[in-house]
């Protein structure tokens, strides 16, 4: 948000405080679709000021790319914890230990990544045509999941 | 197990998506790379996640105990795959709490490893309650599928009602013809003096009183009071119960009727139950322990069965309600039904005395002045009922915040003033 001008900023700050009220109100209330309408608008910012800088490829994708995916983590599992379980002794630890590994993973990934664009800058048809299928993948991918619940054997 | 899928799959997916999206749209790769990672973690995780095959077994370590009483119970889990999250949790009814440990659990299981998890529960009344079901709900790594079931192992707990302490009972009016612990009124072989009457050939030479006997000039013989038992038959109302709090006259009623039953049966008296509400419940009569077994367990069945059919003492059978036997009520007075079935068996000349179990602790006047109209009234009504049952010359206690042994013995006090009026 720095490296916009003045009115962006004061635009990403009003983004901001949506986003930051919309996150704390899917974990004070449970309510976890608002979690990632949280982590989309948050973003949705991100992306907003990558198309008004208009400046060459963001090295600081991967940070943004883990702290988001650390973020959506982070604020599922607070939900999960709403119900107070006996656990086994070192729990906690472990599944913040799973989700720093998650944050480095993603951080890694998206470091790859991002050098392979750098690399292989193309423009055109044939990105755009991926894009869109990995688009469609992924909505598949939810629709199958959503499909219903179904139970497996010894049910 | 139920497969479902958690919101994270709906969030990643949706997250990814609009990544992907904006990323055509502003022609932005980097927005693509922030997407990657959650749809990365959405094919690893629903393409690795695979049902544990999870399996419970519930044990309790007692199926009798006295309310309040800790019960141990054992959960045992086991998968076939390694699961790395699995909650359980034990569903309980409202009148069974935890007395130690936790009803939900989380644990982490391997492939093939059993999990024990103790956990220890009390009745917080008498009744009888169903324990056992267990719901489970499997997790994996990344979170985004769960494994959902339901186990019912149900287990029977019966809690019998705490004892209360009382020192003396109410004597019946008659006794029967069996050995006990009653002095009885007729003369017979015993230990209590009753006469002294003048020899005739065939009493026992044991039997002569040598001082009278020295005094009249003729042999005189002792006469004793044997020792009978009685016969016992506790009436309890179960057409209403008033509570508040944790507070019941039912509950109260069925822990007097158990203490008592449990006492008379001590000193080898007969006795029988009868449950006299919208569920009419009776047991014939009996002696020792068996008997007390049998009673306790049909009174902590009894509960309140809201009905408006009239009930009357022609329902109960004859052979459960003997002659000469002492009918002690238990109730709170508020139903007519069975003050009008008191008054009854009263009119057929059964030996009856009242305990009544005290609800007006447990009722607010209320706020207004209809309502604390209302209230008034209600208690003169109630002096009217009381009043009734003793002009029938029926013994009442009033037990609210006393204990049982001072209201029998105000009962047994009235009693003995109305034998000795009616002499």
């Amino acid at each position: 948000m720095t490296r916009g001008g003045e009115a962006f900023q004061e635009f990403g700050a009003r983004v901001g405080t949506v986003a930051l009220l919309a996150l704390i109100a899917g974990i004070v209330l449970g309510w976890s679709p608002l979690i990632p309408v949280a982590v989309a608008l948050a973003g949705g910012l991100y992306g907003a000021e990558l198309a008004i800088s208009e400046a060459p490829l963001d090295a600081a994708a991967a940070g943004v790319a883990a702290a988001l995916l650390l973020c959506t983590e982070l604020a599922y599992w607070s939900g999960e914890e709403r119900t107070r379980w006996l656990g086994d002794a070192g729990d906690g630890l472990r599944r913040a230990a799973v989700v720093a590994l998650l944050g480095v993973g993603a951080f890694l990934v998206a470091a790859i990544l991002l050098a392979l664009v750098d690399a292989v800058r193309a423009r055109g048809l044939a990105v755009d045509l991926l894009g869109a299928v990995a688009a469609v993948t992924i909505l598949a991918t939810v629709l199958a999941a959503s499909r219903g619940r179904r139970p497996t054997d010894g049910a | 197990m139920t497969r479902t899928g958690s919101p994270r799959i709906v969030g990643y997916a949706a997250l990814a998506a609009v990544g992907l999206i904006g990323a055509l749209a502003l022609r932005r790769p980097e927005l693509a790379v922030a997407a990657a990672p959650f749809a990365l973690i959405l094919a690893i995780g629903l393409r690795t996640a695979r049902d544990p095959g999870v399996s419970v077994e519930h044990a309790l370590s007692t199926d009798r105990a006295l309310e309040g009483a800790a019960i141990e119970t054992l959960l045992e889990v086991a998968a076939d795959r390694s699961v790395d999250r699995l909650e359980v949790l034990v569903e309980l009814p409202a009148e069974v709490d935890v007395a130690d440990g936790s009803r939900a659990h989380a644990v982490r299981l391997r492939a093939g490893e059993r999990r024990e998890l103790p956990l220890s529960v009390r009745c917080t009344r008498w009744g009888v309650f169903d324990v056992g079901r267990v719901e489970v709900r499997g997790r994996d790594a990344l979170r985004l599928v769960t494994w959902e079931a339901r186990f019912e192992q149900l287990h029977r707990i019966k809690a019998y009602p705490t004892p209360l302490t009382l020192q003396h009972l109410l004597a019946p009016l008659e006794t029967q013809a069996f050995s006990g612990s009653e002095v009885a009124r007729v003369k017979g072989d015993g230990v209590e003096y009753a006469d002294i009457r003048d020899f005739v050939p065939g009493d026992r030479v044991r039997s002569i009183n040598w001082r009278a006997s020295a005094r009249r000039q003729g042999l005189v013989v002792n006469e004793r009071h044997p020792e009978r038992n009685t016969d016992v038959v506790l009436f309890v109302d179960s057409f209403v119960d008033v509570r508040s709090g944790g507070v019941s006259v039912l509950d109260d009623a069925v822990r007097a009727a158990a203490t008592l039953a449990t006492r008379y049966l001590e000193r080898r008296d007969r006795v029988g139950l009868v449950g006299f509400g919208g569920v009419l419940r009776w047991l014939h009569p009996g002696m020792g322990t068996t008997q007390r077994y049998r009673l306790i367990e049909t009174m902590i069945e009894t509960g309140v069965e809201p009905t408006y059919t009239w009930r009357d003492v022609n329902l109960i059978p004859a052979r459960i309600l003997p002659t000469a036997s002492l009918v002690l009520g238990l109730s709170p007075l508020v139903d007519t039904r069975f003050v009008a079935a008191l008054e009854d068996l009263r009119a057929r000349r059964f030996d009856v005395a009242v305990v009544e179990v005290d609800p007006v602790p447990l009722v607010r006047p209320g706020s207004s002045e209809t309502d604390s109209l209302a209230y008034r009234l209600w208690l003169l009504e109630r002096e009217v009922v009381r009043a009734r049952l003793v002009a029938l010359r029926i013994g009442i206690g009033t037990w609210g915040d006393r204990d049982l042994d001072t209201v029998l013995e105000e009962v047994r006090t009235y009693r003995r003033y109305a034998r000795l009026a009616r002499a």
